[in-house]
């Protein structure tokens, strides 16, 4: 244990003050509890809550492995966000004068303080069947090389530590506890994009449920939370490109995306009236009768007649042509815009503050070749 | 004034009309001119990037390229899905040489003006809660919003991923706050203020999206709001029209006015009921136009 964490040479020690949600599963007994602690300046939310534990109070429970960033033990919520406790400096936040308030994850059963029941998040990681299916029994008799190019379509989802943090927030899982969520939809990607697995289809039909790749809501909380750049949003979406190249478009969800794709063709603009139908069948949109009579009273339900055509429409049906002789369908055509994405961490303009202690640089991918 | 190139979108086209009259109506009183742009398309709102994404990028592309033609560094957004999918285009194409050059390509191959990656996305929100817009939209909000209490929702993809957008700390935004407050409003707040509205999935996944729905419509009014205001439209449409099917399956009637940010400001600065169109709304706004007539 951390006990003697002593100050490196030339730095000094800093005061930290917590509130931490203290819970016993057993008694159902719930205390917002504050701790201070001095601590070395260059001590993470993790050391701190070693501090607390080692010489205030031992009852605390918290998980724990590398301290490293590489384990994925310690997510936790701070201020409502779930983060690593052993990426997250304290010093700013300390001088600060913040309080901060530490929570366990979200969308997970509690089973003490900080401790999350971590069962439902392996089952949907489980259900995603997370093993390469190669497509043969015997393996060949000499190695296969597989390209850094073809590599580079998992490249994000593959640095997944499975912390939980992204699912924390999910607002999807939130409402329907059932949604297979963004880590284990982010691993699943990672054996769909995978050029040695041949199960990808079976894997798109599976991943096609009811509470599969088309009950994300596109909340974008768990790019938001990912401590490693997986960016699960943007892997359910390529998901769903994939399934839509595979023809797999039996789900109102692909029904709703295509609709948008055949506006854009067609008049450029979106159709919205005919959405409804497009998406849902004719029989669903009768039932909603009621409903859409009350939303024409108020003017939302445009006639689709004449339609609202955009000017020069005739180039966005001829890029459509281009775009798919060129044939970057599916997931490729997500996965070419990541190399310029991942230069995102190192610049002012896209949301680094110097100044905000939550955002740590994060450790580039390397550039996607091709 | 500041020149800008003006994306409407899908919605405030044709559902949402009331945003472009009252968007229009506002822009000079906050000192932006707008360009309109005839020959645009729609973005994709999130779903050609999800079922054709390399035609997504081509389409924002095209976008982009016409507000260059226009003369305009800065093309404009009234909302939340198209800032986000125009600016994460903008920058793939912007920090990628090779690909700008290959998409730059095909559009003028099909008579599209090449895109030199000259131009900036900002949404309406952005232009009015600091600078030089927030001092005019002060001098401009004289009428007011006589203490009326609103409470601010964000929405999503205007604050996440916040490397993509990037204005404000998209757990703490004050933006809205801010305005609302220099309207002479009482900003609630509320924790759903910037979760999800469900509108992405609520015609695939009904259910689910009414649960996200549900939230903050529900806190905004135990904390007694008299209205919500909202920078983008389909957060708009979700929280206006689908509220009546709230009331279907929980029984509850929320009856909560739901106002576009630019309607918002819109009041306060005197713009009148041909410019604000409230009647397009499903709820009524009524209970805050008395309220602000007294």
């Amino acid at each position: 244990m951390h006990t003697d964490l002593a100050p490196a040479p030339g730095s000094t020690t800093i005061e930290i003050a917590l509130k931490i949600w203290r819970y016993d599963a057993v008694t159902g007994d719930k205390e917002l509890k504050r701790y201070e602690v001095e601590a070395p300046d260059w001590v993470t939310l993790l050391d701190v809550l070693d501090i607390i534990k080692d010489k205030h109070d031992g009852t605390l429970a918290y998980r724990k492995s590398c301290r490293m960033m590489i384990c994925g033990s310690c997510g936790m919520r701070m201020d409502g966000a779930a983060v690593l406790a052993c990426k997250t400096r304290m010093y700013d936040i300390a001088k600060s004068g913040h309080v901060p308030v530490i929570a366990p994850m979200g969308n997970l059963p509690v089973r003490k303080d900080l401790v999350v029941d971590m069962e439902p998040f392996w089952n949907k990681i489980r259900r995603m069947k997370p093993w390469l299916d190669p497509g043969y029994e015997e393996p060949p008799e000499k190695e296969w090389r597989v390209s850094q190019e073809k590599m580079n379509v998992i490249h994000k989802e593959a640095l997944c530590i499975m912390c939980g943090c992204c699912v924390s927030e999910c607002n999807s899982m939130e409402s329907d506890p059932e949604f297979f969520g963004p880590a284990a939809l982010a691993k699943g990607m990672r054996f769909v994009g995978d050029a040695r697995d041949q199960a990808n289809v079976s894997r798109l039909e599976d991943y096609n449920d009811e509470h599969g790749i088309w009950d994300c809501t596109r909340c974008y909380f768990c790019n938001e939370r990912c401590p490693k750049g997986v960016d699960p949003r943007d892997a359910i979406a390529k998901l769903g490109a994939e399934s839509i190249k595979e023809g797999i478009e039996h789900d109102m969800g692909a029904k709703h995306a295509n609709w948008f794709v055949t506006s854009a063709r067609t008049t450029g603009w979106l159709r919205e009236t005919e959405l409804v139908p497009k998406t849902q069948g004719i029989v669903e949109a009768i039932r909603q009768t009621k409903f859409a009579l009350n939303l024409a009273k108020h003017g939302k339900v445009p006639s689709p007649v004449p339609p609202h055509v955009a000017e020069r429409v005739n180039e966005s049906r001829l890029l459509y042509s281009l775009v798919k002789e060129q044939g970057r369908d599916g997931a490729l055509g997500i996965v070419q815009g990541e190399h310029a994405l991942g230069r995102i961490e190192f610049t002012e303009q896209a949301g680094l503050k110097a100044n905000d202690p939550e955002v740590q640089p994060v450790v580039e991918p390397p550039p996607a070749e091709g | 004034m500041k020149r800008v190139a003006y994306y409407k979108g899908c919605l405030a086209s044709l559902s949402a009309k009331e945003l472009d009259s009252s968007t229009q109506a506002l822009a000079p009183k906050v000192g932006l001119e707008l360009v309109e742009l005839e020959t645009v398309t729609c973005c994709g709102a999130g779903d050609i990037h999800e079922a054709e994404p390399d035609y997504y990028l081509h389409l924002n592309a095209r976008i982009l390229a016409y507000a260059e033609a226009a003369g305009c560094d800065e093309l404009l957004t009234v909302c939340n899905v198209c800032t986000l999918n125009l600016r994460q285009a903008n920058w793939q194409l912007k920090n990628d040489d090779g690909l700008r050059e290959r998409v730059s390509n095909n559009l003028e191959r099909v008579g599209v003006p090449p895109y030199s990656g000259n131009v900036e996305v900002r949404h309406l929100l952005w232009e009015i809660a600091e600078g030089e817009g927030y001092e005019l939209l002060k001098q401009s909000a004289h009428k007011g919003l006589k203490g009326l209490k609103i409470a601010p929702f964000y929405g999503c993809q205007i604050l996440r991923p916040s490397k993509l957008l990037g204005f404000e700390d998209p757990d703490r935004p004050w933006s809205l706050e801010r305005i609302i407050e220099a309207c002479g409003g009482t900003a609630i707040d509320y924790p759903a203020k910037i979760k999800c509205c469900g509108f992405p999935i609520i015609q695939a996944r009904e259910e689910t999206a009414l649960g996200e729905l549900i939230q903050p419509i529900e806190q905004a009014k135990e904390a007694g709001a008299d209205a919500i205001v909202t920078p983008c439209p389909l957060c708009h449409l979700s929280l206006d029209a689908w509220q009546s099917k709230l009331k279907e399956s929980t029984g509850k009637d929320f009856a909560m006015p739901i106002l576009h940010l630019s309607q918002l400001v819109g009041v306060a600065a005197g713009l009148e009921e041909a410019e604000l169109k409230f009647k397009r709304h499903v709820v009524p706004v009524t209970p805050v136009l008395e309220k602000l007539e007294v």
